[in-house]
C-alpha cells in the first residue's frame, strides 16, 4: 500500500524526471541526420559540427554572439558549395545552459551524431567537460574564446582554443603598466573560475618580472552583491597603488568600478577580454580611462566594415561583442583546416588545425603551429574613452616572455 | 575604530536590502506556506523597468517608482496566473512551480532583451562619497540604507496599523481561522504578493544601483541568500526575516573584512558553516514556531 508520503514523493519524483526529459530534448539542429560526416581524399563530404553552447545562462554573452557569427560563416561557406567548394558543413546545436555538467552531457549525444568537430563554451572549466568526451572519441574540440593556457593540455592534443591565452594578455597588461610608470600594482581575483583566479597570477609574474611590485591582492565572490569592504581595503593600503588589475567581468566588473569610484579611489584600472562589451562602455565616466585586452576593436568601419555589412544583412542588428566576429573567425579556421585535410575525417582535420598558421581572419593573421594549441593571434589593447572603444595598440607578444601556463 | 564604523556601515547597509528581500519571501509564506523562488526574477523585471525609464529619458525618480510598481503589479499576476491554480496542491507541487516561474521569466529575459547584462546608467549625482568622522560611506550605500529603513518602518506601521497587516500577520498564525473571520483567501494572498513585489521592486533598485547593471540572472544568487535569511530567522516570522537579514550581512561583511587572506576561497562555505550552526542551536530559526505536523 502506497503512503500520503510516498505518493507525494513519487509526485515529486515524476515531475522532476519529467522536467529533465523535457530540459534534454531541448536544443535543435539546423537540419535532419543527412549527409555523410566520413569522407577522406578529396572526396566531397558533410561536415557536421557539433556546437556545444551556452544559449542562456552565465556564458550566454560569449556564446551567443560567437554562434551568431559562425552562423554566418557557415550560410556563407554552403552557399559558395561548401568548404573548397565540396565540403557543405552542418551544424548540430545544443544549448548546455552555461553548466559544465550539462556540457559534457551535450557532447555526449553531439558525439553520439557522428560529428566531425565539438565547438565548446568560451570558458575553460565547461569546455574541459566537453572536451574530455572529444579526446576519448578522438574528434577534435575548439572553445569559442576559452582564453585559460591550462585548457589545451587539461584535455590532450584534440583540445584547442579560438583565442589566445590569459597569460599572453596578462604580459600585454603588465608591459603597458610598466610603459606607463606604474611601479605598484593590486590585483584583485577571484577563486570561481581558472580565469578569474589565474589572471592575477600571470600579471604578478609579468609585472614583477618587469621590476614592479605587487602591494595588495584581493579576492571576490563572483556575483556578490558590492565590492565595498575590498574599496576600503585598498583605501587602507599604504602606498597606494599605482594601478589596479583584475579579470573580474560583468556583472562583477561594474559593481567593482561602481564601489571604488563611490568610495573616491581614482586609480586607474587595467581589465581582460570579458570586459569587452556595451556593458562597460555604457556605465558612463566611471568607465573612462579603463584600459583592457581584447581580441580586436569592434568598429563598424574600417577592416571591419564589410562584416558589419553582411552581420546586418543576416540579424538586422550590428555585432554587440567582438565574440560575434570571433565566432566567424572559429568558423574561417576549419574552413582552413578542412581544406587542407581534404576531409571529413575528425582526425585528418585535427592534424590540420594543428599545422595552421597565418589564417587570415577579422581581427588579422591566426595561427596554431608551434604553439600549445591555443590560438596564436595579435592582441588588441583599448582604452574606453567617452564610452567609446579606443585602440592603443595591437600586440603580438613575444612567446619567450609569457608568463609559463 | 574607523573599522569598525565602516563595518556597521556595510552591514546596515547590505542587511537592509537582504531584510527587504527576505521580508518578501516571508509574507508569502506566510499565507501560502510557500517559498517564491521567482522572487529574484520579480528584482530583475524591476531592474529592467529601471533601465527602460532611463533609455526613455523619464526623471530618474519616476523610473524608480515605476520599478517598484511593476515589481507589485507583477506579483499579483505571478500569483493569479501561477500560483492561484495549484494553491491547494501540496507544498512540493508550488515549489516546482515557483522555480518553472523563475525559469521561465530568465528565459524570457534572455530571448526578448538580451542574454548579456546592460548597464543601468544611475545618475552622476549618485556616484561619489561622504564623509562620517575619519570614514567614508559611498552615496548609493547611504541611499540604501535610508530605502531599506524608510522602507522596514512602513512596512511595521503596516503590520501594526492596518487591517490587512493584522490579517496577514494573523494567517502565518493560523490561515483558517483568518478565513473564518471573513477575509477571503484570494485577496489575502493577492495582498501577500502585492506587498512582496513591492519589496522585491525596492531591493531590485538598491541592487542595480549598487551593481550597475541588470541581467538575466541577477536575482539568483539574492533569492538564495534571502532564502538563507528566512530560514535564519525562523519560516513564517516577519521580525525573523529582517532580523537573519543583518545576521548573514553581518557573518558575510565580516568574513569579508577579517578572514585570513589564505582562507578567502572558503569564504562562502565558512558563511554556510556559520548558518548550520545557528540552525543547529535553533532547529526552528531564531524565532520560528514549531509547526506540528497534521497526521
Amino acid at each position: 500500500m502506497i503512503s500520503n508520503r510516498q505518493r507525494r514523493f513519487a509526485g515529486i519524483f515524476a515531475a522532476s524526471a519529467a522536467a529533465a526529459l523535457v530540459l534534454a530534448a531541448c536544443g535543435s539542429s539546423d537540419s535532419a541526420d543527412s549527409g555523410d560526416s566520413g569522407g577522406g581524399d578529396g572526396e566531397a563530404c558533410t561536415v557536421k559540427v557539433g556546437v556545444a553552447t551556452g544559449q542562456t545562462g552565465g556564458l550566454a554573452y560569449v556564446d551567443v554572439p560567437s554562434l551568431e557569427g559562425f552562423d554566418l560563416w557557415k550560410d556563407e561557406v554552403n552557399a559558395a558549395g561548401g568548404i573548397d567548394g565540396k565540403f557543405q558543413v552542418e551544424t548540430i546545436v545544443k544549448d548546455t545552459r552555461s553548466d559544465a555538467a550539462q556540457s559534457a552531457t551535450v557532447a555526449a549525444e553531439l558525439l553520439g551524431e557522428g560529428i566531425s568537430f565539438l565547438i565548446t563554451p568560451g570558458d575553460a572549466d565547461p569546455s574541459i567537460a566537453a572536451g574530455q568526451l572529444a579526446q576519448e572519441a578522438q574528434v577534435p574540440a575548439m572553445s569559442w574564446f576559452g582564453s585559460a593556457p591550462i585548457l589545451p593540455a587539461a584535455v590532450g592534443d584534440f583540445m584547442f582554443s579560438n583565442a589566445f591565452g590569459d597569460n599572453s594578455q596578462a604580459r600585454v597588461l603588465a608591459d603597458y603598466a610598466t610603459e606607463q610608470g606604474y611601479t605598484t600594482a593590486y590585483t584583485l581575483g577571484s577563486p570561481d573560475s581558472a580565469y578569474t583566479s589565474n589572471l592575477p597570477k600571470y600579471f604578478a609574474v609579468a609585472f614583477q618580472d618587469n621590476g614592479g611590485t605587487i602591494v595588495g591582492e584581493g579576492t571576490y565572490t563572483m556575483g556578490q552583491p558590492n565590492f565595498n569592504v575590498i574599496a576600503d581595503q585598498i583605501k587602507a593600503l599604504n602606498p597606494q597603488p599605482d594601478v589596479i588589475m583584475t579579470p573580474a567581468y560583468e556583472p562583477d566588473f561594474p559593481t567593482f568600478l561602481k564601489s571604488i569610484r563611490g568610495a573616491g579611489i581614482n586609480i586607474p584600472v587595467l581589465g581582460t577580454d570579458g570586459i569587452d562589451s556595451p556593458t562597460t562602455l555604457a556605465l558612463g565616466p566611471i568607465a573612462d580611462g579603463v584600459v583592457y585586452t581584447t581580441a580586436g576593436v569592434l568598429a563598424p568601419e574600417g577592416p571591419q566594415a564589410e562584416y558589419f555589412e553582411k552581420f546586418n544583412a543576416k540579424y538586422g542588428k550590428d555585432p554587440e561583442a567582438i565574440f560575434a566576429v570571433t565566432g566567424y573567425e572559429l568558423g574561417l579556421i576549419l574552413n582552413a583546416a578542412v581544406t587542407q585535410a581534404q576531409s571529413c575525417d575528425p582526425v585528418a582535420i585535427k592534424d590540420a588545425i594543428t599545422n595552421l598558421e597565418g589564417v587570415q581572419g577579422i581581427t588579422g593573421k591566426i595561427g596554431f603551429k608551434g604553439g600549445d594549441r591555443m590560438a596564436i593571434r595579435e592582441i588588441a589593447l583599448i582604452k574606453v574613452v567617452n564610452g567609446q572603444r579606443e585602440l592603443i595598440a595591437l600586440v603580438a607578444p613575444d612567446p619567450t616572455r609569457v608568463p609559463a601556463a | 575604530m574607523d573599522a569598525i564604523l565602516t563595518y556597521v556601515v556595510n552591514v546596515i547597509s547590505l542587511g537592509g536590502t537582504y531584510a527587504l528581500l527576505a521580508l518578501g519571501l516571508a509574507v508569502v509564506f506566510s499565507v501560502l506556506r510557500l517559498i517564491n523562488f521567482a522572487h529574484g526574477e520579480l528584482m530583475t523585471l524591476a531592474g529592467y523597468t529601471l533601465l527602460a525609464g532611463i533609455v526613455l529619458g523619464v526623471p530618474f525618480w519616476a523610473a524608480v517608482i515605476a520599478a517598484v510598481v511593476v515589481g507589485g503589479i507583477a506579483a499579483v499576476i505571478m500569483e493569479t496566473t501561477a500560483f492561484r491554480p495549484v494553491r491547494n496542491a501540496n507544498p512540493a507541487t508550488l515549489l516546482m512551480t515557483s522555480f518553472a516561474v523563475a525559469m521561465l521569466l530568465q528565459v524570457i529575459f534572455q530571448n526578448f532583451i538580451s542574454a548579456r547584462g546592460q548597464a543601468v546608467p544611475v545618475p552622476s549625482m549618485f556616484t561619489g562619497s561622504i564623509p562620517i568622522g575619519n570614514a567614508q560611506i559611498s552615496i548609493i550605500q547611504a541611499i540604501s540604507i535610508v530605502a531599506s529603513l524608510a522602507s522596514l518602518i512602513v512596512l511595521k506601521l503596516f503590520f501594526d496599523r492596518s487591517r490587512w497587516g493584522w490579517a496577514i500577520r494573523a494567517a502565518a498564525d493560523d490561515f483558517e481561522t483568518v478565513r473564518l473571520m471573513g477575509y477571503r483567501a484570494s485577496r489575502l494572498i493577492a495582498v501577500a504578493f502585492l506587498i512582496s513585489g513591492l519589496l522585491a521592486g525596492i531591493a531590485g533598485v538598491l541592487w542595480v544601483m549598487q551593481r550597475g547593471s541588470v541581467d538575466p540572472l541577477m536575482g539568483l544568487k539574492p533569492v538564495l541568500a534571502a532564502f538563507v535569511v528566512v530560514v535564519i530567522g525562523g519560516l513564517g516570522s516577519l521580525p525573523g526575516a529582517v532580523i537573519g537579514g543583518y545576521i548573514l550581512a553581518g557573518i558575510e561583511i565580516a568574513l569579508q573584512t577579517w578572514l585570513p587572506e589564505s582562507f578567502i576561497p572558503y569564504r562562502d562555505a565558512l558563511t554556510f558553516v556559520l548558518v548550520v550552526v545557528v540552525l543547529s542551536l535553533f532547529p526552528n530559526g531564531l524565532f520560528g514556531k514549531r509547526i506540528a505536523e497534521k497526521v
